[in-house]
């Protein structure tokens, strides 16, 4: 793994835009960043990549059957008690989930480590799936990176794919939705319809806040259709919590990704993981905070809310002295510590993220953030990546 | 090879932004309308270049497929009084029914989509006097042949005709389901959102 400067292409911001990626820059700050790429062998994909993300996915899985049986493990993750009976009937049900991102710790060195799983609302997707494909195949054509390079991706071939196998029978209808006046949000569901439509399914976007609630249980879209399936962009322990949470368990809407990633997009899913298999080698240790063993970790470690996105109040600690932090509005259903990777990729004070993508759970795309502190946050630059010849 | 071999994006006019529905009752396949170039570029959902194309498609088209009227009478009693312009096709002067549209069908395999010209409603879906709202907006907006509508009707629909004579309506330029054909009551709304609200940062990650 190697971090390579590169020229940009002069024309980017209009290669990216034809592709209708409409938040390259935010807040006038460069988001999509390819003045320099990641380059990987295959091998460091295949054995350092791909293979623990497909293991990691699977000891979750085995997490999820555990848990939904044990009332303390429910508790600890803070999941409502009024919500556990729908998420154990969308698991036991088998409903299909459609992505997910691992967040690794990877320099090259040794096993990847977990950082966190983004299994319900994960964002970076179009510019993972096509803006980064795109570049790849212009930086082979003006010669920027060798001919015959490569890269992990074939996100968008098995969305595709996904969304087909989703829910049967096939084609069927589909409401995308997230929250009005995001950019960044609205660009992913928008890119998402267009695999669903792509799918050949009947697709439809609407904003939550439009959502309402028919006579009959089921929910409806802003022009009153009622809705069967809905793909949501919005955080399951906020749905639990908000008004409509009651209504969840008699709406007869799957939803996408399903009740059960409840489990998984919760920190507490850390410590829980090395509670099962403490020394697996992608994991990093860490416990519930207020857990006596706390006191084993290394003494430089991070504090993690249960519920955060976007590295928000993510505190790195070194001998109880706060290194770095990021404000934020969460932490208040509990914490997590967990040790902090060695193999985290720095360079010249930058540091960059591996974000290992899954579609219905098979490892299929990998994209980076670069940040220039160790906490990725919402302002972390996106940089392509490529397999070498 | 560990990427995707080909990306279709937009099998372009499969990012919907319209519903159109058939005045005959049959479930008809979902498409993007506009009603002029401009509200194409506007709308954001294609880039102004497949705008143009699908426009330029759309226009020519026309040319090739209207109903073609020797004289303005003939063509105006079948589209409406500003519902024609001339043309010179092959050499030869007609009256051809304005442009009042171009629409995207998306393909069955979600495949490229095709540009359609599309026409004022003809006088047997929208007699002449109707009160029809949708006529009413349908006759005003092909008086500039393919000027000038702007913005979005997001609540309205409008009739068009194809240039084979079909006649249906559609919402152009926001995303409309179809007419909901449920009895059940919409009983409350807004019941999600909340958090997001009181959290300044994004709800995804």
């Amino acid at each position: 793994m190697r971090r390579v400067t590169l020229p940009p292409r002069p024309d980017w911001t209009q290669q990216v835009e034809r592709l209708g990626f409409a938040f390259h820059t935010i807040d006038g700050e460069t988001y999509w960043d390819e003045s320099a790429a990641f380059a990987f062998t295959l091998e460091e994909i295949e054995r350092d990549i791909e293979a623990p993300s497909e293991a990691i996915e699977q000891l979750c899985f085995a997490f999820i059957e555990k848990a939904l049986a044990s009332e303390e493990t429910l508790t600890k993750l803070a999941i409502p008690a009024e919500h556990w009976d729908y998420i154990r009937e969308s698991w036991q049900r088998g409903e299909r989930n459609l992505y997910g991102r691992l967040d690794l710790a990877y320099d090259g060195r040794g096993p990847a480590k977990l950082l966190e799983y983004n299994a319900d609302t994960p964002t970076a997707l179009f510019e993972s799936s096509v803006v980064q494909w795109d570049w790849l195949e212009q930086a082979m054509a003006r010669g920027t990176i060798p001919h015959g390079s490569d890269q992990f991706n074939s996100l968008h071939e098995r969305l595709i794919a996904a969304f087909k196998a989703l829910r049967e029978p096939s084609p069927y209808r589909l409401h995308l939705t997230c929250v009005e006046g995001s950019a960044e949000d609205k660009g992913t569901v928008d890119y998402l319809t267009d695999c669903a439509l792509q799918a050949g399914l009947d697709a439809r976007f609407t904003y939550i806040e439009e959502l309402g609630l028919l006579s009959d249980g089921r929910f409806c879209d802003g022009a009153n259709q009622p809705i069967e399936t809905l793909f949501k962009l919005y955080p399951w322990e906020w749905m639990f919590r908000e008004q409509y949470g009651k209504a969840l368990a008699g709406s007869r809407c799957q939803f996408i990704e399903p009740p059960w990633k409840a489990l998984l997009s919760n920190k507490g899913l850390l410590a829980c993981l090395w509670e099962m298999e403490p020394g697996h080698p992608n994991l990093l240790p860490a416990f519930f905070e207020g857990d006596p063993r706390c006191a084993t970790l290394s003494p430089r470690h991070v504090r993690k809310p249960l519920y955060s996105r976007e590295g928000a109040n993510v505190t790195l600690i070194e001998r109880g002295k706060v290194l770095d932090s990021d404000d934020g509005p969460y932490g208040a259903e509990g914490h997590v510590l967990q040790d902090a990777a060695l193999n985290l990729f720095s360079e010249d004070g930058k540091y960059a993220v591996l974000g290992s993508w899954l579609v219905a759970s098979q490892p299929c795309g990998l994209c980076l953030r670069e940040d220039a502190s160790p906490i990725t946050k919402n302002t972390s630059r996106f940089l392509p990546h490529y397999i070498e010849p | 090879m560990k990427r995707s071999t080909q990306i279709g994006l937009g099998a372009a006019g499969v990012l919907l932004v319209a519903t159109v529905w058939s005045m005959t009752g049959e479930d008809p396949p979902e498409n993007l309308v506009y009603n002029s170039l401009s509200e194409c570029q506007t709308s954001g959902t294609l880039s102004r270049e497949q705008c143009e194309t699908a426009f330029s498609e759309a226009a020519a088209a026309r040319l090739k497929d209207a109903p073609k009227f020797r004289n303005q009478n003939e063509c105006e009693a079948q589209y409406g009084a500003s519902g024609c312009s001339s043309a010179s096709v092959g050499g030869a002067q007609y009256f051809i029914p304005a442009l009042a549209g171009f629409m995207l069908a998306r393909g069955l395999s979600g495949g490229p989509a095709q540009a359609q010209p599309l026409l004022p409603p003809t006088t047997a879906a929208c007699p002449p006097g109707s009160a029809q709202p949708e006529c009413q907006q349908a006759r005003s907006s092909s008086s500039g042949g393919s000027g000038g509508t702007s913005g979005r009707s997001s609540s309205s629909s409008r009739a068009y005709s194809t240039t084979s004579g079909r006649a249906f309506s559609a919402a152009s330029g926001a995303t409309i389901a179809r007419a909901s054909t449920s009895s059940t009551s919409v009983s409350s709304r807004g019941g999600f959102g909340s958090f997001s609200r009181s959290f300044s940062s994004s709800s995804s990650s």
